[in-house]
């Protein structure tokens, strides 16, 4: 979809010269406040150890050096027991295997509710929408005692199970309202051709879902990629924190920590996160809103 | 419909999400409803040994700092509902109709925080708004702001609303892509002046979105843990803790009173909240309808 930098609707507006103004200076003011929180970071963690506390205009280092990220790395190792490299791997570990499992259970359910009959149907439909609105919070303590139940309390299992259970419904919402805009004439012909529902659903309405399952992707992957409180909770075991929680342990610890190593954490939390996102930056705006359209 | 009637393959399809959705979430949801009514910590095994009635709700209801949570709770609700719907309101119409050049790379930028996990917009905050941190440096003062009883929970809310202003915006942004601009035109021609366009043409048809933007908020008004914990952890002396952090620190937080019960009762008011909120709106939208 090409955007529309160069819409004509401005052309309503052009001629008032206090609104053309007007809105250059507060669009200005709010790009500088959204941009300059982060860059101070990112100043503060480039600045050598002796410089940290003063740079021109608040912003530019007087000596750059890396040496804070090289601290904050053996920093996380010796007080947290878990490097970052380690951090990320139990955050893309916990984060696809949780999406893929969610993904893959919502297509086959949201199928039985979009082109199946059973009954109770949209009773059971209306009650997952609902809990769509429910805080984690609710379910924190039951389901603490619950995944110590199981046995899987400090595993990557027990917040990879929690998850689902809690975006499962999510998942069913978004692919359900696309299976239904299938036109109804393909799905016909499948079964005409005599298609089992099985491969209804693999070979005519997944191809046509792809948007519909990128969407659920990007939604997905930041819920579970930035989740703090079960990972928090359920994960105690250090050498399993995902970057969330080690990065919250590092930034609240009561032992003093030196600013320039904060920041460093900081922002190895972040860059990963701004790579990602400039890449597909088209796919995580439109994703989030018609993830919220959908709602 | 591939089947007329019910057929038992249905259940392959549905059972494995449908499973795991009632163990994960219905189950833990209605336990969560029950456990408010014992008495139990973190190191029992049997849950359900000690039955109190209502003493954990009293309890609640006599602890100052609950009401102080609720209150807050409340005031971050009303924060993310009113004025951050309300400032993305005004950037997105700014955007849109201000022509600007870079109007892609505007919102990428405004939209940008939305994607990071709120514990590191915490933590950069955090150092912003500390006694020596750069935002007195740039006022000229030395106010400690997160140690401020009056001024804690409005910093809160604002790093919200810095990180959440561009979900709203987006949002507004799709809403005005889709508006009838043929309106618009015809105002031009009858004379409108910018105020009045947007005033009596622009915000009365972008009404649905705002609703949908104030739900979505309000929704996540209830669930703001994460910000809390990292900014404040509640305090200072309890004064910014929200409900889920108050939960929290009854039940998980290390050197807390360790009571489990207290802290379902917490959830309990949460899930009471959330749900005469859902169905007020059912109620006033068939108000509505009917008028």
């Amino acid at each position: 979809m090409k955007d529309s930098s160069q819409n004509n609707y401005g052309a309503t507006f052009k001629r008032s010269p206090i609104f053309y103004i007007l809105t250059r200076l507060v669009i200005l003011f709010f790009i500088i406040i959204i941009i300059f929180p982060l860059l101070y970071t990112l100043s503060l963690s480039v600045r050598s150890p002796d410089t940290v506390y003063s740079a021109r205009y608040f912003l530019i280092p007087y000596e750059f050096s890396l040496q804070n990220y090289y601290d904050a790395f053996f920093y996380a190792e010796e007080k947290l027991k878990v490097s970052f490299p380690r951090m990320f791997l139990n955050s893309v570990i916990v984060t696809t295997t949780s999406v893929s499992l969610i993904i893959m259970l919502s297509i086959f359910a949201a199928f039985s509710f979009s082109h199946l009959r059973f009954p109770m149907k949209e009773s059971l439909y209306n009650v997952m929408i609902a809990s769509v609105a429910m805080p984690a919070q609710v379910l924190l303590i039951p389901m603490f005692y619950l995944l110590i139940y199981f046995g899987i309390i400090n595993t990557y299992l027990a917040v990879i199970l929690a998850y689902a259970g809690f975006l499962i419904p999510i998942g069913i919402l978004i692919l359900r309202m696309f299976f239904e805009q299938v036109p109804n004439e393909l799905t016909e012909a499948g079964i005409v051709d005599g298609s089992s529902d099985f491969q209804l659903l693999t070979r005519i309405l997944l191809p046509l879902a792809k948007p519909a399952i990128a969407t659920c992707v990007i939604l997905l992957f930041l819920d579970t990629w930035n989740e703090f409180i079960y990972a928090m909770i359920f994960m105690q075991d250090p050498t399993i924190h995902t970057v969330p929680v080690g990065l919250a342990k590092i930034g609240t610890s009561r032992y003093h920590i030196n600013i320039g190593t904060y920041s460093a954490s900081v922002m190895v939390s972040i860059i990963p996160v701004l790579i990602i996102f400039t890449i597909f930056q088209r796919w995580f705006i439109a994703g989030m809103t018609m993830g919220a359209l959908k709602h | 419909m591939i089947y007329k009637t019910f057929h038992v393959k249905t259940l392959f399809y549905l059972l494995p999400a449908l499973f795991i959705f009632l163990v994960f979430n219905v189950l833990p949801g209605l336990t969560s409803l029950v456990l408010s009514f014992f008495d139990f910590t973190g190191f029992e095994t049997n849950l359900f040994r000690k039955f109190v009635g209502f003493d954990n709700f009293i309890k609640i209801y006599e602890d100052k700092y609950f009401w102080i949570a609720l209150k807050n709770t409340f005031l971050f609700v009303f924060g993310a509902v009113f004025i951050q719907t309300g400032i993305a309101l005004i950037l997105s119409i700014f955007i849109f109709f201000g022509n600007f050049k870079f109007s892609v790379l505007i919102r990428s930028i405004i939209f940008f925080p939305c994607v990071l996990a709120p514990v590191s917009v915490g933590l950069v905050w955090k150092k912003i708004l500390e006694q020596d941190g750069v935002l007195n440096a740039i006022l000229g003062l030395d106010f400690s702001w997160l140690s401020s009883l009056s001024l804690v929970m409005w910093l809160i809310i604002m790093v919200n609303t810095w990180q959440w202003i561009g979900y709203n915006l987006v949002i507004y942004y799709a809403g005005l892509q889709s508006l009838n601009i043929e309106l618009l035109e015809a105002s031009d021609i009858d004379g409108a002046n910018w105020n009045q366009k947007i005033f009596s043409i622009v915000i009365p048809l972008l009404w649905p979105t705002t609703i949908l933007n104030m739900i979505l908020n309000l929704i996540g008004g209830f669930r703001a843990f994460d910000i809390v914990y990292v900014l404040t952890r509640g305090g200072p002396a309890h004064y910014s803790e929200v409900l889920a952090s108050y939960l929290y620190y009854y039940s998980f937080a290390a050197g807390g009173p360790n009571k489990m019960g207290v802290g379902a009762s917490v959830a309990f008011v949460i899930f009471a909240c959330i749900l005469t909120i859902a169905l007020a709106r059912i109620f006033i939208s068939k108000r509505i309808e009917k008028n």
